[in-house]
């Protein structure tokens, strides 16, 4: 089990899957998180140095990922709420915000849009 | 008349409740209900229950729910990591169905310069099939596994190969002489095997074999890299690929490296190395801890073209044998890996320091001492069935024949790449080989292999009779007939119409 960010993973998993399982960092950044550290794609957690698994964490460590970035989102939504907009207002209202038919499909709008969402 | 009461229902006799009448009884009994139905017996209290329909949420959709497919059964274990693989690269080489063919010469000494051995098949000795494939030299989707075992037909070019390296090894006049040979051809014309002959060969002279089976593993980005140091960091070294270069050269050469003594010192490898080891011993560090691997192969590698010992280490010097450096599938050396550099940047084959080492071997050597100062061959070959398209690698191969027949660079008859065409500058600098100054070193030639000539047509189709393989007459003009649909003697395609089991009609 090693030790990034915080999140132990097990040695038998990709280090590309397992950068990918944190919020924010996607196929297109871990790739290059990956090969900024010579890291070849199919390497394991297991055969990772120790001082890559040590940059691997600065790097993530100055990145916006994780709470960091969903709490931007919260705010981002937060601003347009505050100026009045009409895409905060759909947000408040739990309503789809990129102008969507409303007639019937709009769960992921009723789950998520609501006046103070969540973090998660 | 009818009867006034119901026959198979006494409680509704009118006349008096029947429950009234039985005796109180003290213990409680089990009595079967005389009636069918239990709807009497059902407490009256009891309330219906309403069901869990419980009111809509807000805003919560009331349509049918339809019920999700469950998760997909769980099926049995997959087999454990790394069998599929094993399987998928498993090498059979003996069939106990197979006949044995008696007379089969192995490969030796003596036969592999034998003019008369033309057309037959030699066996492999089976003492070397270890050796043979600690370097890999055999591939899976190769027929071994329908012989008895391994043999391979004495072609003219193996046996051009076998006077070559006997030359190199016996004759004084051609010691130290060194022939680099890149391998074209088409798909199923021999040019693996070609190389496994001359691995062979090379083993029963006692030379030093060293392959790379797959070019297409180091450039796949299955292996780890990283720069070779901090000076040089767009150059990249393969520690892990490196190790296994080493465990493949120890294991096959184990006979020759554990009798050569180390002949100077080693900086890059400091206290590791001790005076008196062997080569053996040496390349076991590299294997053993893959960080050092690539100091311990550059040390591997001077120790094995050393011509002397270094002042102070003449004691246990003894001169180094000739070398075969094998290589497979050279065209996946020639363009883009799928590495990335630290700027995401593709990184091309021509800068890992493994691909390095190998192709510029193909360059005349520096220090007026040649790629290969204890002579040997090199022999790089191309594949048909796996190999990317590279159109620089072709013209660059086209120039290294023409160069081969005299025609000058400068020359209009000089191949040169169609204009607007997408070139790769490295793949021509890194095939541009002009002769070298130094006599025994020999300039880079191609060697196209082509189909078979029809006397070793004949002698493999009747390899396969005598293994039980065919129970046909091999005659002339049964095998001119094979001859042809292979393709004018592709040896690939003569083994499938070979093992395509076919049993004439019998005739009453």
């Amino acid at each position: 089990m090693v030790f990034i960010l915080g999140v132990n993973f097990p040695e038998r998993n990709l280090v590309k899957k397992s950068l990918e399982s944190f919020f924010g960092i996607g196929n297109h950044t871990s790739a290059r998180l990956l090969s900024r550290f010579h890291i070849h794609p199919t390497c394991k957690i297991g055969e990772l140095g120790n001082k890559q698994v040590l940059d691997i964490t600065a790097a993530l460590t100055d990145m916006k990922i994780e709470n960091d970035l969903r709490r931007q989102v919260l705010d981002n939504i937060k601003r347009l709420k505050d100026i009045g907009t009409y895409r905060g207002r759909r947000h408040a209202l739990g309503l789809p915000v990129r102008g969507q038919n409303t007639r019937s499909q709009i769960k992921t709008a009723i789950k998520l849009n609501r006046i103070e969402r969540r973090l998660g | 008349m009818v009867s006034s009461f119901c026959w198979s229902c006494l409680t509704r006799l009118p006349t008096a409740s029947p429950r009234a009448m039985l005796p109180p009884t003290l213990t409680p009994q089990r009595v079967a209900a005389f009636h069918t139905s239990s709807t009497l017996l059902a407490s009256p209290l009891k309330k219906k229950s309403t069901g869990n329909v419980a009111a809509p949420r807000y805003r919560q959709a009331n349509s049918a729910r339809m019920k999700k497919k469950g998760k997909a059964v769980e099926r049995a274990r997959p087999p454990p990591a790394g069998e599929r693989r094993a399987l998928r690269k498993r090498i059979v080489l003996s069939n106990p169905n197979a006949l044995e063919v008696e007379d089969m010469q192995d490969i030796s000494a003596e036969n592999m310069v034998d003019s008369r051995l033309h057309g037959a098949v030699l066996g492999l000795p089976v003492p070397m099939l270890d050796q043979l494939r600690a370097v890999q030299a055999f591939k899976p989707k190769q027929g071994w596994s329908i012989f008895r075992r391994p043999g391979t037909v004495m072609r003219r070019e193996s046996l051009e190969l076998g006077r070559l390296i006997d030359s190199i090894s016996n004759n004084p006049e051609d010691k130290g002489k060194v022939v680099k040979r890149v391998l074209t051809g088409a798909k199923g014309t021999g040019k693996t095997v070609h190389l496994l002959q001359a691995m062979a060969m090379a083993f029963t002279k006692e030379w030093v074999v060293i392959t790379v089976p797959e070019c297409q593993d180091l450039v796949l980005a299955n292996t780890s890299y990283a720069p070779l140091s901090d000076k040089t960091p767009n150059v990249y070294v393969q520690n892990e690929a490196t190790a296994a270069l080493l465990n493949r050269t120890v294991t096959a050469n184990q006979k020759v490296l554990s009798t050569l003594k180390v002949s100077r010192e080693h900086p890059a490898l400091k206290s590791l190395v001790a005076r008196d080891m062997t080569l053996q011993d040496l390349a076991n560090i590299g294997i053993q801890d893959p960080a050092a691997a690539w100091a311990v192969f550059q040390a591997l590698w001077t120790e094995l073209a050393a011509t002397s010992a270094a002042p102070g280490f003449e004691a246990g010097f003894s001169p180094r044998p000739p070398m075969l450096v094998a290589v497979d599938g050279i065209g996946h050396w020639m363009k883009e890996t799928k590495y990335r550099s630290a700027k995401f940047e593709p990184v091309h084959a021509h800068d890992l320091v493994f691909v390095q080492h190998f192709l510029s071997l193909l360059k005349p050597g520096n220090n007026q001492q040649s790629a290969l100062p204890n002579g040997g061959i090199l022999l790089y070959a191309t594949s048909g069935s796996n190999s990317p398209s590279v159109y620089s690698l072709d013209v660059a191969l086209k120039q290294v024949a023409a160069r081969r027949q005299g025609v000058t660079p400068s020359s209009s008859n000089f191949p040169q790449p169609a204009a607007y065409s997408k070139i790769d500058q490295r793949v021509f600098a890194a095939l541009d080989a002009p002769a070298s100054s130094i006599p025994t070193e020999g300039a880079l030639e191609l060697q196209t292999m082509a189909g078979v000539s029809r006397d070793e047509a004949r002698g493999f189709m009747e390899y396969f009779a005598r293994s039980g393989l065919l129970r046909q007459h091999v005659t002339e003009e049964w095998v001119n007939e094979k001859w042809t649909l292979a393709g004018g003697g592709v040896i690939g395609e003569l083994e499938m119409l070979g093992r395509r089991l076919t049993v004439p009609a019998q005739v009453e």
